[in-house]
């Protein structure tokens, strides 16, 4: 419901630009009979029988043994502690003819609370004792002392008991400005998704705001500052919890509850169908109920179906018509406009009480109807045409006399009309098929039988295209027919007829076994990446022969030019430089065989340095040289 | 045609023996074992395969690179060419070619796998 609600929001509250949040949680009478249950248990303190006595009295039930919790109030009370006062007080005045006895000290206590050194509990508890007790009290005074409480303490829990307790203040009292903080905690509740408005705080915190606000507004005659999708998503939050943790919270849902449904300014409405939506000629009455958040029936209003549309073809079926009330349930007979059958979206408006929120509401209704399959006709045909189609008429639900025999030069054909039986009107359901059981074996095929524009039913078996769905078994199969749609309150499974398939090349085996989807599978080997196939050592060394001859050319060539060493001098950065060099070399053909790069480059640091060194020496020696023989 | 071709060449290689100095011819015997060695290398890749592809790019861009090295070094001592490499020394062209043979071989040796 929440998602239809979600989805509602955004098609029509962007469409339309109006608030269209319904309430999805409420208090349904289930809930409201575990919630009396529940503020009904055994109390032990005096508090929990504060939360259980002034709780149910909320709810319009009692005590159940109204002397004996009267006699515990009084046993348990402590007449020294400001909070015993406040719940036995309270409580005593939701008891009949229960009083608590008075003294000086107790008067004294109380008015003593009310100061700005008490925290806000203390004064609401003070307050509240006084008032219940029918003490006299200063208003004026405790509209200053929570006024300097409320900027002390700013959390949502203070000013909420601050809310309250001016709602029990005298309407000489400036009690305005706590309107305005009635706007400011609203600002402070946190959106969930659009659907839910709470505190941080949790659950207890937005009931008792709920209940301060309205106890507030009434007080004041002025109305909450509060919006009516804000309302809506306050009832959907505090009513989304159906099983309580503590007396405290159930009390804060009743109280809640109870604000909800009884306060002058907004009152949420809940419509919904009673049983399921749907209407037929055997049950043509839509009947919905309309309450309150409790669940209690608001026989005062007066419904109306504004729009009924259907889905299918968005004509516009119904327009402003009333509902009748007849036993605390609104009643539409609705087929007496003769709809067609399918889903019709209804757009209903309860009217009659100002304090209505959230009373244009959409449903969605499904009218079923009954379907009669009539003018089935079997055929074989040939397939050249050359013999006469044979044709015979069978009547739902009885079956075929005659048996069809098919084999590959023939088609079998069926053809049928599915109506609606109150109106004749020619239907075309979700599901069509046609299933084919072979009698022998069990296997079933199963086709579809498609309308065509004259919503005329056919379907053609081609013995030829579909030998492969029949695993080419021939056979006797029994013809099934199945219908079925949302709409339908008749579903068919009708056996027509048996007929004999006779398939050429018949390749199955005798017995067939189901189908081998779920016997374990051949294994996989892992095929490793094979090596690349490498050329024959022949031809490797063939070529590495061949690489090295131009070597041999070079040494011929230099030999040829004269090139020698006799010019070698002997000096020793010479000789150092020359080893080296071959060091350097050797190193080389150890890094390809043997190291990695660091260490290749750490021995080329070093032998590097010092064929450098030596090398720049023997240069410049030879430069040197060179000059002087210019 | 091939007439002027074959003159052309014979004139050619008779210029070059005469006028090459001796040391220039040396580095010129080298350049040409250096192409073979990277001919025969790429007909060796085209005849029997790629494989393995890591050992032929290395083999080849080592001919590659030490014909390169080579041609530089050649003409930083031509004799002729003193009027563009004044800073340069035949000695410190030789150096030079050292070092970068070094580096050449290292990346060579590292890729040749």
């Amino acid at each position: 419901m929440a998602q239809t609600s979600w989805l509602r929001v955004f098609l029509f509250g962007f469409a339309l630009g109006a608030q269209a949040l319904t309430p999805s949680h409420y208090l349904s009478l289930s809930d409201v009979a575990r919630l009396e249950t529940f503020l009904g248990q055994h109390f032990t303190d005096l508090q929990s029988a504060y939360y259980s006595i002034v709780g149910l009295a909320k709810l319009g039930a009692g005590v159940a043994d109204q002397d004996e919790a009267c006699q515990f109030l009084k046993a348990q009370l402590d007449p020294t502690s400001v909070d015993s006062l406040f719940y036995a007080a309270v409580a005593s005045q939701a008891l009949a003819g229960c009083e608590i006895p008075l003294s000086n000290e107790t008067r004294d206590i109380l008015l003593a609370a009310v100061s700005e050194d008490s925290t806000v509990a203390q004064i609401h508890h003070a307050v509240g004792a006084l008032t219940a007790l029918g003490l006299p009290l200063a208003s004026q005074e405790v509209v200053t002392a929570l006024r300097v409480r409320i900027n002390k303490e700013e959390n949502v829990v203070a000013i909420t008991l601050a809310l309250q307790t001016a709602a029990r203040l005298s309407q000489q009292a400036e009690l305005g400005g706590f309107v305005e903080e009635i706007e400011d905690l609203t600002a402070r509740l946190d959106d969930l998704g659009g659907l839910y408005l709470q505190f941080e705080e949790g659950l207890e915190a937005t009931a008792d705001f709920v209940v301060a606000a309205y106890g507030l507004s009434d007080h004041l005659d002025v109305e909450p500052p509060l919006k009516e999708e804000q309302v809506i998503q306050l009832v959907n939050s505090i009513f989304s919890k159906k099983s309580w943790d503590s007396m405290s919270e159930a009390f804060s849902v009743a109280g809640a509850a109870v604000a909800l449904s009884s306060n002058r300014f907004h009152v949420p409405v809940v419509v919904r169908a009673e049983g399921p939506a749907t209407v037929s000629h055997s049950k043509p009455t839509l009947q919905l109920l309309i309450t309150n958040v409790l669940s209690q029936p608001m026989g005062s209003a007066s419904v109306l179906v504004e729009s009924a549309t259907a889905l299918a073809t968005k004509s516009v079926v119904l327009s402003q018509t009333p509902f009748t009330l007849r036993d605390g349930l609104f009643e539409l007979n609705f087929m007496s406009s003769q709809p067609a059958s399918g889903y019709y979206q209804f757009t209903v408006a309860v009217t009659g009480d100002s304090r209505l929120v959230a009373n244009h509401v959409e449903l969605k209704v499904k009218v079923s109807t009954e379907v009669a399959i009539t003018n089935m006709d079997l055929s074989i045909v040939d397939k050249d045409q050359s013999i006469g189609t044979k044709t015979s008429r069978v009547e739902f639900p009885s079956k075929s006399k005659d048996s069809f025999t098919a084999d590959s030069h023939q088609n079998f054909a069926m053809a049928f009309q599915l109506v609606d039986v109150n109106t004749g009107v020619e239907l075309t359901p979700h599901q069509t098929f046609v299933r084919l059981l072979n009698q022998k074996t069990g296997q079933e095929v199963v086709f579809v039988a498609e309308p065509d524009s004259k919503k005329l039913y056919k379907f053609e078996l081609d013995m030829v295209e579909r030998k492969s769905e029949f695993d080419s078994m021939s056979g006797t199969y029994s013809l099934h027919l199945m219908v079925g749609d949302a709409t339908l309150e008749n579903p068919i499974l009708w056996n027509v007829a048996d007929v004999i398939l006779k398939f050429l090349d018949e390749e199955a085996p005798a017995v067939i076994q189901p189908k081998t989807l779920y016997i374990p599978k051949p294994e996989i080997q892992h095929l490793f990446r094979e090596p690349e196939k490498k050329p024959p050592t022949v031809v490797s060394n063939a070529f590495t022969a061949l690489i090295l001859s131009p070597f041999l050319l070079l040494l011929i060539l230099w030999m040829k030019l004269g090139a020698n060493i006799s010019n070698f001098s002997m000096s020793p950065s010479a000789v150092l430089f020359h080893i080296g060099h071959a060091a350097m070399l050797g190193l080389m053909y150890v890094y390809w065989t043997h190291l990695d790069m660091f260490q290749t480059l750490k021995y080329l640091a070093i032998i590097g340095s010092l064929t450098f060194l030596a090398g720049n020496r023997m240069l410049a020696q030879k430069a040197v040289k060179r000059m002087e023989k210019k | 045609m091939s007439n002027s071709v074959i003159s052309v060449i014979s004139r050619f290689l008779d210029e070059y023996k005469t006028t090459t100095p001796n040391k220039l011819k040396v580095v010129d015997a080298y350049l040409l074992y250096i192409l073979l060695t990277g001919a025969l290398q790429f007909l060796y890749c085209l005849l029997v395969g790629t494989f393995p592809f890591n050992s032929f790019l290395s083999g080849f861009i080592s001919c590659v690179g030490s014909f390169i090295l080579a041609v530089c070094l050649r003409i930083q001592i031509n004799p002729t060419n003193k009027g563009e490499f004044q800073s340069v020394s035949p000695e410190r062209a030789f150096a030079d070619f050292l070092f970068a043979h070094t580096v050449l071989h290292l990346v060579v040796m590292n890729f040749i796998g």
